[in-house]
């Protein structure tokens, strides 16, 4: 995973998948699905990587 | 000597530094190797040829504590996006777009999307902060986003959907407005059409669903491509093009037509000609503009010219009209210019403190200050020593037409001493030496050269 100093907002993350047309479509409603039936990165349980991510992140750009 | 950039610090891998009037960029072992990937990329010589990126020499010997570096150009002159009219916000979106489209063409990406990255260089875009790009990685998403519809999108919408001027939202927020906000802003007809539901409505509402979430990992996994944000940046780039502000006539935008500015123009131009031939002429600040008439006999002399004017139709006439010439378009209010502002009050420097002119012009300018927005004439005296350099100033006395105008509905209690030509000598001898005048033919108007004592 790449750092990112930009805070990139969780929400509009998951839009941009929508916005990339039919294909995208599939993307977020994948995305989506694994995130409510508990296997998401996050709702699977954090691995360290995800919460130092989570800590670098959670700062506004 | 060298100082640290108060407005480059945010990004870890990449920040600028003055070095004996010089621009370096430090890079740590993430920005160097991100900056060879750019450098060696088609993209970068392509973007740097046709002036939409900004040239970079490598340092062979980077200062202590740095991976690399490289040098830039001195810009003539640093503006901010709330200094900007409409045009040239959208215009620097576009470029934002076309830019990270056609580097992710060469598997490269840009990490943020803010408009300080962009300056205009004779009065096109250009983009500033190579250390912006980097390597894309399969599955990312456009981390940028985000930030584009705050910086960009939004701030564009707003004068085109809302009718709202951008720029105060700019200058108070310097983040933009948040999705949140501008489902509040927009009319709701602007709220149902597809770009109103996806990038505000439905933008607001997965923020505040998902607020904290980690879901960069569960897009990866969901097949998550380049071809996505492609796809979208299309998309946004159609949205974009499609935002129309049609200034029509704002307050000034008919000034040149009105029959003292016809009938004084060659006078002054032929004044102010006079003053730039006088010593050598780098840096002109042309406060009240206006059509950039001034600006551009400054800039035919061999100045660089910063045409500043609170009015953002005649100013956008000048963006579109003055391409390919040296003058800096900055909209500001001059009773209220942009101050220092941004982390610990110094990130943004006020407007005055990045103009450093040779030479002020103040042409049908004081008696809107004086009258209008009703600043002593000591004080706009003052205001203009300050600069510390040569003036040329058109003294406007209280028995011009327009100066009857604008005072029409004011008594005479009302308005500030030495405002009549012996007051206003006695105070402008205070500051500085009259080196030159002449009275206009109107009779109510006299030019001066001054230089500061």
């Amino acid at each position: 995973m790449i750092f990112a100093y930009l805070d990139p907002g969780s929400g509009s993350l998951l839009l941009q998948a929508l916005l990339g047309g039919l294909a995208g479509i599939a993307v977020a409603f994948k995305a989506w699905r694994a995130r409510i039936s508990g296997k998401g990165a996050s709702a699977a349980g954090s691995t360290e990587t995800d919460a130092l991510e989570e800590q670098a992140v959670s700062g506004e750009s | 000597m060298t100082s640290a950039d108060p407005g480059s610090f945010r990004d870890p891998a990449s920040r600028i530094v003055f070095q004996d009037g010089r621009i370096i960029r430090l890079l740590d072992p993430s920005g160097l190797a991100a900056w060879q990937r750019l450098s060696s990329s088609r993209f970068h010589g392509r973007a740097v040829d046709e002036g939409r990126l900004i040239e970079s020499s490598q340092i062979e010997h980077p200062p202590a504590g740095a991976a690399g570096a490289v040098e830039h150009p001195r810009l003539p002159m640093i503006t901010y996006p709330f200094e900007w009219t409409f045009s040239m916000l959208k215009d620097a979106a576009l470029l934002q777009l076309d830019l990270l489209a056609d580097a992710l063409g060469e598997g490269l990406t840009i990490k943020d999307a803010t408009p300080y990255n962009i300056q205009f260089v004779a009065g096109r875009p250009m983009f500033i902060d190579i250390g912006s790009f980097q390597e894309y990685r399969e599955g990312e998403p456009w981390i940028g986003y985000r930030q584009f519809t705050r910086q960009f999108l939004f701030p564009l919408m707003l004068r085109s959907w809302a009718g709202l001027r951008f720029q105060p939202f700019l200058r108070g927020d310097p983040e933009g407005p948040t999705a949140a906000e501008m489902r509040s802003l927009l009319p709701l007809w602007r709220r149902i059409t597809p770009a109103g539901l996806m990038h505000v409505s439905l933008q607001a509402r997965l923020e505040k669903k998902l607020s904290g979430a980690s879901v960069r990992d569960d897009l990866a996994r969901a097949g998550f491509s380049a071809q996505l944000i492609l796809n979208n940046v299309k998309r946004l780039r159609d949205l974009v093009s499609s935002l129309q502000w049609n200034a029509g006539d704002t307050e000034w935008t008919g000034y040149v037509a009105c029959k003292h500015v016809g009938r004084d123009r060659d006078e002054k131009a032929s004044f102010l000609r006079q003053a730039l031939s006088r010593g050598q002429v780098r840096r002109v600040l042309d406060l009240g503009t206006n059509d950039g008439y001034f600006s551009e006999i400054a800039h035919d002399a061999g100045a660089m010219a910063v045409a500043v004017d609170g009015d953002e139709g005649t100013l956008e006439e000048s963006y579109r009209r003055l391409p390919g010439k040296a003058i800096s378009i900055v909209l500001a209010d001059l009773s209220n210019p942009s101050p220092s502002q941004g982390w610990a009050g110094v990130e943004r420097r006020s407007l005055f403190s990045r103009s450093d002119p040779d030479l002020v012009i103040a042409y049908g300018l004081i008696h809107h200050l004086i009258y209008t927005s009703s600043i002593p004439p000591a004080a706009v005296v003052q205001w203009l020593r300050r600069f510390d350099s040569r003036v040329v100033l058109e003294f406007v006395s209280p028995d011009d037409e327009m100066v009857e105008v604008l005072t029409a509905n004011k008594r005479v209690e009302e308005l500030h001493e030495d405002r009549d030509e012996q007051g206003f000598r006695s105070i402008l001898v205070d500051s500085f030496e009259i080196l030159s005048e002449t009275s206009l033919g109107s009779g109510s108007r006299v030019l001066f050269e001054l230089q500061p004592r």
